[in-house]
């Protein structure tokens, strides 16, 4: 089957010189929820940002959902990201005056696919009946499920997550990671997920680890005990 | 500690502070123009005889009302302005606060940043006070409304009494601006402040306001006319105020308007009734702008439609000037506001194209916004011109009808709109010329 994510040689410098990712080859197939874990500064932000079409690479070739977006305009990106991935971040980036139905149809109301409706994906995530409160009423974890609803609304072949449960406690935030299981269970997403937490890679099927902008290891996800071990080695290595 | 403060600030957001240096930059040109009015007019070799016919015109002071109007006003809006600069750096001074930085610092901090914006504002500002001065007294003489040995001269004063202004008035705003902030303990400014406030008397003055105006206004249309003249101003007071108050009320009944424009539409209406409070301070100097020209321009043309005599050219000389100027004060208040609102949003910006909005469908949303705050703005500023004019029209004249002259109305509406737009498009624009995800990093 295609991959819904697929980077080849991707390479990105920075304006001062400093290279975030040097040539990073990635595929993730429908359905596979992918972490990805490294030291601060390794590039795993750099990554899911030119993986989703936020960032643009300075090499190699990014596909998603079958569109090379190497080269595409500005325009044309933002309405492939509108059609065909849903972002979950660590500041929940929502629209806090307005309600969580105004929130979770801004994809929509912006030309996106109706592929699903507000209350089913809210009812998805435990939020039914939540629609007239303002986000700025919410609870840290309330909010993150409202981003979850608003990324899923559009039925997207890829989710993007960036430390979804970086400001969570343990069991808030393992309500989220189950959330992103399903989406990759249920609905078939291809999932990537950036996170420092070695029990919320435990989720995953998948664990990528980068050490200065280069993948160090790729494999099947193993336990949280494990990874945090893989982790401390990939860093030690890196001091 | 203090330049630190000063120089994230300036950094973060150079925009937040366009507002109050476009304020100076006026307020120091019209410090300025009062000046040399003043100059001119007691400098001129004139007989005692013209000054007293001059006294008598109420000509004389002129050039002092100019200066505390200006000084009045900057105050105001230099406060307001600095006064929503600093509430978006709230964060910001609350780690400030945390770090060590004590009360008084974050004063001193926020009172540097308000000199360091008027000193370029005034430099700016000076050489076209100099140019309105002298267009204005050749204005006076050239409509006789002053004799000819009036001529332009240049107050001695001019430079450091502009400076002592405009620093003076943008020290006292920023403090007074200052007080919350500095005050406000780090732990509870760290928390996102997200609980509205809910006003529960604002809606009902207001109301009470607006129908003690029409309700003077229907009684004072049988009066005599001196009567409705002298109760005229009451029933403007009691309606631009009643305006005022009204004003989140009178967005969120304007935004469905908006819809009309389709999906991207009820994203700006949403948006609307989400910020009516915060864009409410925009919308009641517009509605006193465009009420205060509707009702000078009309109450004249009316006039001179009904009684077939036309206005002498130094009659309508002085209601044109003193419009402008007023207009335009309230002109760069207005724009003042909604360009820190829009500053306060450019994460909300980030965050829709985030979600898969291109910049045109971004700029959408905001331009729907701009026309929403047009239209609420020019039907409570008609509201309050109609409910002053026609008592008076009735009384005066005996007719109920104004004549509104097509020019005005268009150039009314196209400068309402044009304004707005200023204020919220052309930030908006600018803004959206950074990747979003730098924006919300």
């Amino acid at each position: 089957m295609e991959s819904v994510i697929s980077l080849a040689s991707v390479s990105r410098r920075y304006p001062r010189g400093v290279l975030a990712l040097r040539e990073v080859s990635l595929d993730v197939p429908p359905g596979q929820f992918v972490a990805v874990m490294g030291a601060t500064g390794s590039g795993k932000s750099t990554l899911l940002h030119c993986a989703a079409g936020l960032d643009r690479p300075t090499g190699g070739r990014v596909r998603l959902a079958g569109h090379d977006i190497t080269g595409m305009r500005e325009k044309q990106r933002t309405r492939l990201r509108r059609d065909h991935a849903g972002f979950v971040f660590q500041a929940y980036n929502l629209l806090s005056e307005l309600t969580v139905r105004q929130n979770v149809a801004l994809p929509v109301r912006l030309g996106g696919p109706r592929n699903r409706t507000v209350d089913e994906v809210l009812a998805q995530v435990g939020l039914a009946g939540f629609g007239k409160r303002p986000v700025g009423e919410l609870s840290g974890g309330q909010r993150q499920r409202v981003a979850i609803a608003r990324a899923l609304v559009t039925a997207p072949s890829a989710v993007f997550a960036d430390e979804p449960t970086g400001a969570l406690d343990p069991t808030t935030g393992a309500m989220i990671l189950g959330l992103l299981r399903a989406a990759a269970d249920r609905d078939g997403a291809a999932v990537l997920m950036v996170t420092h937490d070695p029990a919320a890679a435990a989720w995953s099927d998948r664990l990528v680890l980068l050490r200065d902008g280069v993948i160090a290891h790729d494999g099947a996800a193993p336990d949280a005990r494990e990874i945090a071990d893989r982790l401390r080695g990939v860093s030690a290595v890196a001091a | 500690m203090s330049s630190g403060i000063v120089r994230q600030a300036l950094r973060r957001n150079p925009w937040a502070f366009l507002g109050p240096a476009a304020t100076q930059a006026l307020a120091a040109a019209l410090v300025t123009t009062g000046l040399c009015a003043v100059a001119s007019l007691s400098g001129a070799p004139l007989t005692a005889a013209q000054r007293a016919t001059m006294a008598a015109d109420g000509v004389a002071d002129m050039g002092i009302v100019f200066l505390v109007a200006s000084i009045y006003l900057s105050i105001l809006v230099v406060g307001v302005t600095m006064g929503t600069a600093i509430a978006d750096q709230g964060r910001d001074l609350a780690l400030f606060r945390t770090v060590g930085a004590t009360p008084r610092r974050v004063r001193r901090a926020i009172a540097a940043q308000a000199a360091i914006v008027a000193i370029p504002a005034t430099v700016v500002g000076v050489p076209l006070g100099l140019l309105f001065g002298s267009a204005w007294v050749g204005g006076l003489v050239g409509h006789g409304i002053v004799p000819a040995e009036v001529t332009f001269r240049v107050h001695g004063g001019v430079v450091p009494i502009t400076f002592a202004a405009t620093i003076g008035t943008s020290l006292l705003g920023a403090l007074i601006a200052a007080i919350r902030p500095s005050r406000l303990r780090p732990a509870m400014a760290l928390t996102e402040a997200a609980v509205p406030r809910r006003g529960r008397v604002r809606t009902p003055i207001g109301l009470l306001l607006v129908a003690g105006g029409v309700t003077l206004s229907v009684l004072i249309s049988d009066a005599s006319a001196e009567t409705a003249d002298n109760a005229g101003l009451f029933v403007m007071l009691a309606m631009c105020f009643g305006m005022g108050m009204l004003g989140p009320v009178l967005l969120r009944l304007a935004a469905p308007v908006a819809r009309l424009f389709g999906p991207v539409g009820r994203i700006a209406a949403d948006n609307v009734v989400a910020r009516r409070r915060s864009l409410s301070g925009a919308l009641v100097p517009l509605t006193l702008a465009v009420g205060f020209a509707a009702f000078t321009i009309v109450i004249g043309s009316t006039t001179e439609k009904v009684t077939g005599v036309a206005m002498t050219p130094a009659d309508r000389w002085l209601t044109y000037a003193g419009t402008g100027v007023y207009a335009a004060f309230a002109a760069v208040a207005a724009v003042n506001t909604l360009i820190t609102v829009m500053q306060a949003r450019r994460q909300d910006l980030a965050v829709v194209r985030l979600v898969g909005g291109t910049r045109g469908h971004t700029l959408r949303v905001v331009i729907c916004e701009a026309l929403v705050v047009t239209a609420t703005a020019l039907a409570a500023g008609s509201a309050v011109a109609a409910a002053t004019m026609l008592p008076l029209l009735h009384t005066a004249l005996g007719v109920w009808q104004p004549y509104v002259p097509p020019s005005f109305l268009v150039g009314g509406v196209l400068g309402t709109a044009a304004l707005v737009l200023a204020g919220l498009a052309l930030p908006a624009a600018a803004m959206l010329r950074r990747p979003p995800i730098e924006v919300v990093g």
